[in-house]
């Protein structure tokens, strides 16, 4: 294999690789503020292409304004499952949400069904054109938007993290809910935040990756476990680790297409998240926590 | 009224409910709804294992339903291809998911919660490959067709008398099995091992011991699950294993309640119901029914969101409040 063509793979694989990553990131945000795990972040991606192709195709929207209204109800659906159907719950054991957000999910991925049709859909790409060709590797213009997109969303996460009261509150809910509410943070309102971000980088995933691949209203499942498997690596240790946790992922799966066979890449994924877990529990970047009596 | 009566009242309520339930087939005549009774069975069969895992040992997976497919194969292949005789293959499918279970469980030892879930799902993602690729063994897309109905010797039933037999006959003694460990000493172990896994281990519990034995029977309960499955429909496709069954699976044991056998049981009931609703409320009309099959991820979705939302103990512990209301102490 020459050089062009394992670039290509190498392309390929970040692009994927950038998709879940803003998902693990999702994931990661939630679990960290509340130790849950939303199996509902898959759909956030969902809801993003499909809102997107609806507001273009029944609404007239231009892209342009599409895509911001498609982030902007996702997020309000991410802050009204929050509302509606965690808070009432935010002081039962994780797993109790996490069955809810299983439920929420199930009826997001059958209402959209019902909303917008069983159809594969797509979105007309961002910056129509010919590929960007670097040595020898084409990379599309889709592509480049997938990566802008990450990386703006990358360092506006990191800006909401460490340069706003916000973030600071955010960090503190992290550490322990009791601890910050009584020093005044508002924790509930925080989680509300933070699940409307986490619904803001699903969609935005959503909506990037519409025109390269077609979208439809089950879509949801697939990369929301790809984004939990990406999370699970990086050891939902926190923002970086997610980013590299799905970037690893994303490369892992195009380099076995390279190298081994396409149709066991997701078999192979797999096989290397199940080595990490064994050799080490808490993932690549997670520290290990001793339990207390 | 007497202490003793008292006592031995869940004993009696359970024994006749089982007579209830191996005696309906003398009572209902319509084919399709004994069918989706012995599904209800099927599931009954998982559950209790999973109800065992996850209410007792505390561990969670999101893969069960691969150790169903692994037994549903391993009897479907051994009889219509290998030509065993079905107690035989029933036999061979449960070992096989137990060493499954066994094989999972070795390794995982040492995760917990959202890890030892991941570890769970991703070994499911793995065999739902290989069930689609291990053409030789499976049939790949297409499926494993040609099992032959189970035979009862001189017994001369109608297959789906027989079938719904089989399935609940075996259900009932997979019950009386978990319950004994739900009351004797290895729930005790496992219920301490949820509480605080050193303190169970000053008790003189050996953590690792009860948990791998916790996972292997509930992948074998799983396999048997699967390996009736296979001999009851007669065809295994792979889709009957994906990702949704394990989460209903587990839906169905965090909906029952957990510590509990009797809840998950019954949300196992409630919820496969639910899915063939057309089977039990014959006077709906056909719109009704076409609206309801559209309609069903959404309803339930919201079963099961309302139900963590209204009871977040499930089942089991509506059925403790309503005790502890009528004054009752058990």
């Amino acid at each position: 294999m020459g050089v062009p063509e394992l670039l290509q793979f190498v392309v390929s694989g970040l692009k994927n690789g950038a998709i879940y990553a803003l998902i693990a990131l999702g994931f990661s945000l939630v679990y960290s503020a509340t130790g849950v795990i939303n199996f509902a972040q898959g759909e956030f991606y969902m809801l993003g292409g499909m809102v997107a192709v609806w507001a273009m195709r029944s609404l007239g929207l231009p892209l342009l304004a599409a895509v911001p209204a498609a982030v902007v109800v996702t997020v309000a659906v991410g802050a009204l499952v929050e509302r509606l159907a965690l808070r009432p719950r935010r002081f039962e054991p994780p797993l109790v949400l996490i069955i809810i957000t299983i439920g929420v999910s199930m009826v997001l991925q059958s209402l959209a069904r019902h909303l917008f049709g069983p159809d594969e859909l797509a979105l007309p790409a961002f910056t129509p054109g010919p590929s960007v060709v670097v040595l020898g590797a084409a990379i599309e213009r889709q592509t480049l938007w997938v990566w802008g997109l990450t990386a703006v969303a990358l360092i506006v996460l990191w800006l909401i993290y460490t340069r706003t009261k916000l973030g600071l509150a955010m960090r503190a809910t992290a550490v322990s809910h009791d601890a910050s509410r009584l020093v005044g943070v508002d924790t509930a309102r925080v989680v509300m935040v933070v699940f409307a971000l986490a619904a803001a980088l699903g969609a935005l995933a959503g909506v990037a990756v519409a025109p390269l691949t077609q979208t439809a209203y089950d879509v949801g499942a697939r990369i929301g476990l790809k984004g939990f498997a990406a999370a699970i690596l990086g050891g939902l240790g926190g923002p970086v680790a997610a980013v590299v946790g799905g970037l690893v992922l994303g490369l892992v799966e195009s380099l076995s297409v390279a190298f081994i066979s396409s149709t066991y890449k997701d078999a192979i994924a797999l096989v290397l998240l199940l080595a990490v877990l064994f050799l080490k529990p808490s993932g690549l970047f997670g520290r290990s926590s001793r339990e207390k009596v | 009224m007497g202490g003793a009566w008292r006592r031995h009242l869940p004993a009696i309520v359970s024994a006749a409910l089982a007579v209830v339930v191996l005696a309906l087939p003398l009572a209902v005549s319509d084919r399709y709804l004994l069918k989706v009774f012995m599904f209800v069975g099927l599931n009954v069969i998982t559950v209790a294992g999973l109800a065992v895992l996850f209410g007792l040992a505390g561990q969670v997976s999101l893969g069960h339903a691969a150790f169903v497919g692994i037994g549903a194969y391993a009897c479907g292949f051994l009889t219509a291809r290998a030509g065993w005789p079905w107690p035989a293959a029933v036999v061979a499918a449960v070992a096989i998911a137990a060493a499954g279970g066994l094989a999972l469980a070795l390794p995982t030892l040492r995760l917990r919660g959202h890890y030892l879930g991941m570890a769970t799902l991703g070994f499911s993602m793995i065999l739902g490959i290989a069930f689609v690729e291990a053409k030789a063994i499976t049939g790949g897309n297409d499926g494993l067709s040609g099992i032959p109905l189970p035979a009862f010797g001189a017994l001369d039933l109608d297959p789906a008398t027989a079938s719904y037999l089989l399935v609940w006959g075996t259900a009932v003694l997979v019950l009386l099995l978990a319950s004994g460990i739900v009351r004797g000493r290895p729930g005790r172990a496992m219920t301490a091992l949820h509480g605080s896994e050193m303190g169970a281990q000053a008790c003189g519990i050996d953590p690792i011991r009860v948990k791998v034995t916790a996972f292997t029977l509930s992948a074998a309960l799983a396999g048997l699950s699967g390996a009736l499955y296979a001999l009851t429909v007669g065809f295994v496709s792979p889709t009957s294993f994906a990702l949704e069954t394990s989460i209903i699976l587990l839906a169905m044991v965090v909906l029952g309640g957990t510590r509990s056998l009797a809840g998950p049981v019954l949300a196992a009931v409630l919820l496969t119901l639910l899915t063939y609703v057309d089977a039990i409320l014959p006077g709906l009309s056909k719109e009704a029914v076409a609206f309801l099959q559209d309609w069903k991820g959404d309803i339930y979705g919201v079963v099961i969101v309302a139900v963590m939302l209204f009871a977040p103990a499930g089942i089991a512990g509506v059925a403790r409040t309503v005790r502890t209301r009528l004054g009752g102490s058990s």
